[in-house]
């Protein structure tokens, strides 16, 4: 399976996959977003930092509403906005600081690697970020 | 599989889904104000009503919610039929003179040929549709704070007794949830306010920011078994964390480590290491 790979050697902080992901979830490539990937530099460190896509996840264990579910193709935790309701268990349980919430629509907002074609990846120069086999 | 017609287009529907949840899935659009999927449908909005009939009818059509009816063999759905049309506009007709001043109102009305209400608008109007989504969601998180009260021109949402309601936790998933934004949720200075009762908000460990309130922490880690640890920081922080665990292992298997913008040559890759219990 297809994994997307983070590699903080490679990674030369120009956020092109901030702008990426918030035109992919957002529609507009805006540094404010709401989007689901973030770098932050760590001493000299730049880090990329998304959703793990855990085995046994926090915010699938949070929503009351089994709105978060796992791609069978993918194997991505993706919500489903129309079984969303809003009320950011998710968002509070994810030890990684992982979950979004857009204001904007009401639901919660994850990294569902772009149902199978990371936009991230795609628009990374370095490799920093990678959608291969692994 | 149960084969049947929407608006005369051959249709394949699973068994027991209802007929909204197969005219979504193949792509036919009924509006709706009360709908949620992880919700009980509770046909409040009547705004999915659609004409079904048999071909043992005679022709004779029934004017149903789409989102009650279940689907059934040889059933014929008219979502857009002249009755149909007439159904809604009427439906929105009187919702505007309900809720005037409600953006999405005006805007599904006017979508349905709707301009200005025909009915005596209300005297004090609220932007409250009364769909019960606020109160399914609240039942749904658990909590069961909210309900409908009264009956016919008296029903409102209501708290028991319309008093500060002791059950709910204050998430405010009822306020996420409205479609016309109607619940009132004020956050000021730690507290958060919503159904006249007052919530202290947890604060970040590390950064101080408020971020939930007590109340929803304690009810998810009773009700859902989740860690106390994970709420002890803010979303913003909790990624200040893994950033620097990340940044501590390349630190410590590159100590000469020099990002790449500030000239530094590409890295040999890592060693592969295997990692039990992670899928293939």
């Amino acid at each position: 399976m297809k994994r997307l790979l983070v590699r903080p050697t490679e990674c030369t902080h120009c956020r092109n996959c901030e702008l990426a992901c918030a035109f992919y979830h957002s529609g507009a490539p805006t540094p404010v977003g709401p989007r689901v990937i973030e770098v932050r530099r760590v001493r000299t460190v730049p880090v990329p930092l998304t959703c793990l896509q855990c085995d046994e996840a926090a915010c699938v264990a949070a929503c009351p509403a089994d709105a978060i579910r796992r791609s069978e193709e993918t194997g991505a935790l993706e919500v489903k906005p129309h079984r969303c309701i809003g009320c950011r268990a998710c968002e509070h349980a994810c030890p990684f600081g992982a979950m979004y919430f857009s204001e904007e629509r009401h639901v919660a907002l994850k990294c569902d690697l772009c149902k199978g074609n990371p936009t991230c990846a795609a628009f990374c120069p370095t490799d920093a970020l990678r959608w291969a086999e692994a | 599989m149960v084969k049947m017609f929407i608006d005369d287009r051959r249709v394949e529907a699973q068994e027991g889904e209802s007929v909204l949840d197969l005219a979504r899935r193949v792509g036919v659009d009924i509006p709706t104000l009360c709908h949620n999927e992880a919700l009980e449908p509770s046909g409040a909005c009547r705004l999915c009503s659609v004409e079904v009939t048999f071909p043992g009818w005679d022709g004779w059509r029934k004017l149903v919610t789409s989102c009650l009816y279940p689907v059934a063999e040889d059933l014929r759905v008219y979502t857009q039929s002249e009755r149909v049309q007439k159904t809604r506009a009427l439906l929105l007709d009187l919702l505007l003179a309900r809720c005037p001043d409600a953006p999405l109102i005006q805007r599904l009305a006017a979508e349905h040929g709707v301009r200005t209400t025909s009915f005596v608008p209300r005297a004090e109007p609220d932007d409250c549709i009364l769909c019960g989504l606020c109160v399914r969601a609240c039942d749904k998180v658990g909590a069961h704070a909210i309900t409908t009260a009264q009956r016919g021109q008296h029903k409102v949402i209501a708290t028991p007794f319309n008093e500060p309601p002791e059950e709910c936790v204050g998430c405010g998933a009822c306020a996420e949830i409205c479609p016309t934004q109607c619940i009132e949720l004020r956050e000021a200075e730690g507290v958060r306010s919503i159904w006249e009762r007052d919530f202290e908000l947890l604060r970040c460990q590390t950064c101080q920011a408020a971020f939930m309130t007590v109340a929803e922490r304690d009810h998810l880690v009773k009700e859902r078994g989740l860690e106390e640890s994970y709420y002890q920081e803010c979303p913003s922080c909790k990624r200040q964390r893994v950033a620097e665990s990340m940044a501590e292992v390349v630190l410590k298997t590159h100590p000469d480590f020099v990002p790449k913008q500030m000239g530094g040559e590409p890295l040999p890759p890592l060693p592969r290491v295997s990692r039990p219990g992670v899928r293939p």
